[in-house]
């Protein structure tokens, strides 16, 4: 396939284009619709909508008219815009991330969207939103293979590489050994063992936002009611708690199962010389594909009831676009990890983490008290609301369970580094293991106030190309221990 | 992480270069008088807010408000705070300082907040020297590491002009060296 002459998108691409734009419209005019619609229909004001469709419609043919791409000597360009013209160019060697999406219309016309990603200030992304399935997968082999030879060899003209070879290596690289692959079961699984809890006071959310009136309405009928029979009601709500306690956990069993299924639909993993790929989701169907030097962070996560299951989340973190803080990282999961892919991943990820531990951290005793200080303050809160009685019940309860849990939270600190690999390990219930790579380290930063400067305690940050990682209360010594390795340990290793 | 016993050889630390042996560089004294400055612009601000409703109460004397009056109250509690930041800064200031290594370097700051951040000259991805209207006045530079990702950005604030072009081509160098 030609890409080196400036070519459109799939001429479907404007019927994307334009329900892209129309949703855009209603989502930045919403209060100014609603207000619209609330106060004055008339025919004037009806006539606005099929007005507003036909503005869309032209200005999505124009924007497809005006939007064209090529490859022009290791880098693709874009150029686009309607009024301010805009001309993008992103050399191969700075592509942090190649993902093709096909949304509910892509799947329809059985088109592909493709987005690019580049990281730091060098470039901003793009996206394609109709290909061909076919002419999408070869520009991304094209991209994704010269972007990674020029990482690997920065001598190699990217241009000079013979585009027919790059293209069958790359089938490889990302494809092998099929890891985590979901069927409906073990979907189901994943989705029962999210987090319900917060998935159920985010429905709960939801719905009271959607159900916003129907407090008035519950206030007007209980106002009309006799007193005493009022009081009797307000008395009965407390009856109401636990009901409501198991509606919430049930809403969120609900919300986890749909989200789940909705990005996790038939989803496939492999795993190849030098990349993950992975694709999945219902409405939205993303294709991933991760070379394996673009990884600046593993995170893997697990609570409790997935870990009878032996099921591990693994989330993949690639440098982040612009500013840290704003979190517009690349972010990708890959769930029902099971022991033996985690083995897998972590030998080519980061071979040293058999050759031996170089230096363990665990936090001092301090953090046990405060930890369970900061438990203990909720334990409070029924002196103020219960009677004394019931309040000290609650406390005889929540003392010990508290002291239990810190203890356990305590223990399950653990900061392990390697030759080349950082493991910061916390969480008893949700548990978190975070892996990162020394040679990939932004800079590290040795924190503490004060008073925890006279006792020789600090929190030891690691900044990566994908945010920080903390592991806080380290004695002084271990703490410059680590960082003096790892500082050297950088260059030892690139 | 399990490591097996067999395959957990001792590593040898005892030849990695140790950070706090290194010797700090001051930034210029006039950063300091700047500092202050701020100190002092913002204490007078606070203090006028704080004095301005028992200053109503007297021109009104209205009964009413009569605990407009107990001014102490606001103004013990920020010269509480106002002592702890000149505190911050006065003390904080010796401290403040760079160190450069062949491969990093190494920026500390503060006394009650104290940190020490280091960051390798071969993960900068450009740097800045910003200097600002009072900067000027003060000839002092503020110079702007940036890393990828952002979160290991450094900014080291309060350079004598001179100091700042000599840091300046230090880290070119060594940038392009890395």
């Amino acid at each position: 396939m030609d890409f080196h002459r400036p070519a459109r998108q799939h001429p479907l691409g404007v019927v994307i284009l334009a329900i892209q734009f129309l949703i855009k419209g209603v989502q930045s005019f919403w209060p100014a619709i609603v207000g619209v619609s609330l106060t004055q229909l008339d025919w004037m004001t009806l006539l606005l909508i099929p007005f507003g469709i036909s503005l869309g419609v032209a200005w999505a043919i124009l924007y497809y008219l005006r939007f064209t791409y090529w490859v022009e000597e290791g880098s693709i360009i874009v150029e686009r815009g309607v009024i301010q013209r805009e001309r993008l160019q992103v050399p191969f060697a700075k592509i942090q991330a190649i993902n093709l999406f096909q949304g509910p219309v892509q799947q329809v016309f059985g088109l592909t969207g493709i987005q690019v990603d580049t990281a730091g200030s060098s470039g901003s992304e793009f996206k394609i939103v109709a290909m061909r399935r076919d002419a999408a997968e070869s520009l991304r082999l094209m991209l994704a293979e010269h972007g990674v030879q020029a990482g690997e060899d920065q001598n190699s003209d990217p241009v000079d590489a013979s585009e027919e070879d790059g293209l069958q290596d790359s089938t490889h690289a990302y494809r092998g050994r099929t890891m985590v692959d979901l069927d409906i079961a073990r979907l189901i699984k994943v989705g029962l063992t999210q987090n319900h809890f917060r998935n159920g006071l985010l429905g709960l959310a939801v719905i009271s936002s959607l159900a916003g009136g129907l407090e008035h309405q519950i206030e007007a009928w209980l106002s009309g009611l006799p007193a005493p029979i009022a009081a009797l009601m307000a008395a009965a709500t407390v009856l109401l708690i636990v009901p409501g306690f198991i509606l919430m956990l049930l809403a969120g069993v609900g919300v986890s199962l749909v989200t789940t299924v909705l990005r996790y639909f038939r989803f496939h993993s492999e795993i190849g010389k030098q990349g993950v790929f992975m694709e999945s989701g219902l409405l939205r169907r993303n294709t991933f594909q991760i070379p394996f030097d673009k990884v600046h962070l593993t995170d893997w996560r697990s609570n409790a009831l997935q870990r009878v299951l032996g099921f591990e989340t693994l989330r993949i973190r690639q440098a982040q676009a612009g500013d840290a803080a704003s979190g517009v990282g690349v972010r990708l999961a890959i769930p029902a990890m099971e022991p033996e892919h985690k083995a897998i991943m972590e030998e080519v990820l980061y071979p040293d983490l058999s050759q031996g531990v170089a230096i363990t951290g665990r936090p001092v005793g301090r953090l046990r008290w405060l930890l369970w200080l900061a438990a203990l303050l909720p334990g409070t809160v029924p002196f103020l609301v219960w009677s004394p009685w019931l309040a000290c019940a609650f406390a005889v309860f929540w003392l010990p369970f508290t002291g239990w849990t810190t203890r356990n939270r305590y223990r399950a600190f653990q900061l392990t580094v390697y030759q080349d690999a950082v493991v910061l390990q916390k969480g008893w219930f949700w548990r978190q293991r975070v892996v990162l790579k020394m040679s990939q380290l932004q800079g590290v930063e040795w924190k503490r106030h004060l008073l925890l400067e006279r006792r020789g305690v600090g929190h030891l940050t690691f900044h990566t190309a994908s945010g920080a990682k903390r592991f806080s209360y380290l004695d002084r010594e271990t703490g410059f221990r680590i960082r003096d390795w790892a500082l050297n340990q950088l260059h030892v290793n690139r | 992480m399990e490591v097996t016993v067999a395959a957990n050889p001792e590593l040898d630390l005892s030849g990695v270069p140790r950070l706090e042996e290194v010797e700090f560089h001051a930034v210029s004294r006039k950063y300091l008088r700047l500092r202050l400055g701020v100190w002092g612009g913002t204490q007078l601000l606070i203090l006028a807010a704080a004095v301005a409703p028992a200053v109503a109460h007297v021109l009104t004397e209205d009964p009413e408000w009569a605990m407009l009056s107990q001014w102490w109250w606001p103004v013990g509690v920020q010269s509480v705070f106002a002592l702890l930041w000149f505190l911050e800064e006065w003390k904080g200031f010796p401290r403040r300082g760079y160190a450069i290594r062949e491969r990093d370097i190494t920026y500390r700051t503060g006394w009650l907040f104290r940190t020490t951040t280091t960051v390798p000259f071969g993960m900068i991805q450009h740097s800045e020297l910003v200097q600002g209207p009072v900067s000027r006045l003060l000839q002092i530079k503020n110079l702007r590491l940036f890393t990828a990702g952002g979160s290991g950005n450094l900014r080291i604030a309060g350079l004598d002009e001179e100091q700042a072009e000599t840091l300046r081509a230090i880290l070119e160098t060594r940038t392009r060296k890395v």
